[in-house]
């Protein structure tokens, strides 16, 4: 059976012959720089151990202590595919802040609790895009969730522009140890939204927002009273600043966020980073961070108010009471070779109703302390 | 490619190196596996296999080779041709006693060559008489090379090279800036250099009458056949070009080869640098301009003729 080809193709080309040669060289796929084969993925693999250790006390009573090992990877599948993953295990004991556990008389002999969780991410590059589905599991001994995310980006030919859309939907489900949450469930989907900018060759600035509707159980079933509302809106707002400055080799990071939850409370959070390499492959990054939020519409500093009915809505919880914070922590990291590097940070966190900007904050809350270090060990190949 | 490649890369990780030559080098053998006719699964084999039968699929990269091909046989006048392979049923370089072909044996096997009568667009590609044959051979080499400098430089490894099988293209400059040198082979004697090419970017290959022939009654017969004669090119012993892409270096120096004595004219016109070495030895190569970036540098024992 002959079927006709396009009857014989004989292209015409204005060209003279040796600059139609020249232009079918340069036309085959794969011989201009970033041409054909998908180059946009990275081909650096990372694999991290990193060490975890928390601990937050009140005035006079030590409180929750956290010891969690985690181990990251990063591998490049190909030059289109790469894969990442993590594992971590916390293991946490002690009880939740003063005041507002189910047995105050009890405090610091409450939960010792193991969580373990995993999570993996594929992205997929394309000419100018990447598409990434990851999915994330969670589990301890009264929780259990499962998350599954898919991301997109683009960006422009010069990749001085980035955009990024993304959608997450996480199923929680919780069983309390004290029988009074059995078989909670809680759904959430989030979107998200991003532009990353390099403004010159030694600034660039990143945004995104995200907005998160939830809907299910809420309450904490281990604080006295707790009753919440069963539908939550986040949306939030971070905006990353980073600017190098060469005459001190450093760079500046400086990032706020904006957060508006449909519980009623509000935070602004700033913070700014400073980091710089110093001889001998170390690199120092002091940190300095200020939160500031305003309480729930439902929050009433403990006792629980005179003349309210039990099943109301109501918390007590700190996290949801007006306050200010502030986050002072250094990292000193080093590196070995080209391929290692080692870190530790010391973190030292402090929460008072009194720096709450604009006001003094719920009064009737302890002072609350964490501090935490971490250890790191990356490889890179 | 039955022939010695290398891969030069200079990073500040060796690991980095080893895992970009890798995506370089998986890259080449794919090349291989598809364009060679000595694989059954190859895309020259599913074409050779379906002349005077039913078009045949192809995809892009395929297409492109295609119409490179057709636009170095029409630069060539016809000397170049990527059906003329089936030439190799006349002429047997590994027959051992080495046998000149008849007049009627090349002419059966000049019968099946036409460039000009394969059918061929974007997506399909047909020969329309049985026993025709394509042969990716003579560029797909050059393509695999600069392929591989692209790889590595998209990869931010921008200093080092890409030798295949003789075939060199420069992905950068040395470390310190400085050019690469790269030895020009020297037609007749074995493991020595004839010349030497300084390079900072670009290709530089060659293509001589020393890599497959034989002789009968002290006439050298190469693999290098003129498709519009069946009869192998006498002129050069080899044909050395410096051109931007491997690719092109490639052709250039084939078409010179198969061109004889016009080829110094080809070459000028082309403005490319070149060095030939003609049947008795003695050497022509084009004015040497260090503004390119390209030097020439004939080893002593070579005799400098002026184009």
């Amino acid at each position: 059976m002959a079927v006709d080809v396009a009857a014989t193709e004989r292209p015409r080309s204005d060209l003279d012959p040796s600059a139609a040669l020249i232009a079918a060289a340069l036309a085959l796929p794969g011989i201009l720089p970033g041409g054909a084969h998908a180059q946009a993925a990275p081909d650096q693999g990372v694999v991290a151990l990193r060490y975890y250790d928390y601990r937050d006390w009140q005035p006079g009573a030590s409180r929750m202590s956290v010891r969690s090992p985690s181990l990251y990877a990063f591998v490049p599948l190909s030059s289109a595919y790469t894969i990442e993953g993590s594992l971590v295990h916390d293991a946490m004991s002690g009880a939740s802040p003063l005041y507002h556990d189910t047995l105050s008389g009890a405090s610091g002999l409450g939960v010792t609790d193991y969580r373990s969780a995993a999570d993996v991410k594929v992205t997929r590059y394309l000419d100018g895009q990447s598409i990434a589905v990851g999915g994330a599991y969670s589990t301890e001994r009264d929780y259990e969730s499962r998350a599954a995310s898919v991301e997109w980006r683009t960006w422009s030919a010069d990749r001085n522009r980035t955009y990024a859309l993304g959608f997450g939907a996480t199923r929680d489900r919780i069983d309390s140890a004290n029988g009074l949450a059995l078989d909670k469930r809680r759904e959430t989907y989030e979107y998200l939204a991003g532009i990353t900018q390099v403004l010159r060759a030694d600034a660039a600035v990143e945004s995104t927002f995200t907005w998160s509707d939830g809907r299910g159980y809420y309450s904490d079933p281990y604080k006295l009273l707790d009753v919440r509302p069963d539908h939550r809106r986040i949306f939030a707002w971070l905006t990353r600043y980073n600017q190098y400055v060469p005459a001190v080799d450093g760079t500046l990071r400086i990032a706020y966020r904006y957060l508006h939850d449909s519980f009623g409370d509000r935070s602004h959070m700033l913070e700014a980073s400073w980091i710089q390499p110093l001889p001998g492959g170390f690199v120092l990054t002091p940190t300095l961070r200020y939160l500031t939020q305003s309480a729930a519409s439902f929050y009433h500093d403990p006792p629980f108010p005179q003349g309210s009915v039990p099943g109301e809505i109501y918390t007590a919880d700190t996290r949801l009471s007006a306050f200010g914070a502030v986050t002072a922590g250094v990292r000193l990291s080093k590196t070995f070779g080209a391929d290692v590097t080692v870190d530790v940070a010391v973190n030292m966190y402090r929460q008072r109703a009194g720096w709450h900007a604009g006001g003094s904050g719920s009064p009737g809350l302890a002072e609350f302390s964490a501090r935490w270090i971490e250890f790191g060990l990356e490889k890179r190949f | 490619m039955a022939a010695d490649h290398e891969l030069l890369l200079w990073t500040d990780r060796r690991a980095r190196a080893d895992r970009v030559a890798r995506v370089a080098i998986a890259d080449v053998l794919r090349i291989e596996a598809k364009f060679s006719r000595y694989r059954d699964d190859s895309v020259a084999t599913a074409i050779n296999r379906a002349a005077g039968a039913s078009p045949v699929a192809i995809d892009a990269e395929t297409a492109a080779l295609l119409r490179y091909a057709d636009r170095c046989h029409r630069l060539s006048a016809g000397a170049f041709d990527l059906s003329s392979g089936v030439l190799r049923r006349a002429w047997d370089f590994r027959r051992r006693p080495s046998l000149v072909p008849t007049a009627d044996e090349i002419d059966a096997a000049r019968a099946l060559i036409g460039w000009d009568r394969v059918e061929w667009d974007d997506v399909h590609v047909r020969l329309p008489e049985r026993g025709m044959e394509l042969d990716f051979g003579g560029i797909g080499k050059e393509y695999a090379a600069d392929r591989a400098a692209t790889i590595c430089a998209d990869h931010g490894i921008g200093r080092g090279l890409v030798n295949l099988g003789g075939d060199v293209r420069i992905i950068g400059p040395q470390p310190d800036g400085a050019p690469w040198r790269v030895g020009i082979r020297h037609p007749r004697v074995e493991h020595a250099a004839i010349g030497t090419v300084e390079l900072r970017d670009g290709a530089v290959t060659t293509s001589g009458d020393y890599e497959r022939y034989f002789e009968v009654d002290g006439h050298r017969y190469c693999h290098l056949l003129d498709a519009r004669t069946g009869w192998p090119t006498g002129h050069w012993q080899s044909a050395t070009v410096v051109a931007p892409l491997a690719i092109l270096a490639g052709s250039y120096a084939t078409i010179a080869m198969l061109l004889a004595a016009d080829a110094p004219a080809f070459l000028a016109q082309q403005h490319v640098r070149y060095l030939l070495v003609r049947a008795d030895g003695s050497i022509v190569c084009d004015t040497v301009s260090p503004d390119h970036g390209v030097r020439v540098v004939v080893a002593e024992q070579g005799r400098i003729a002026t184009g």
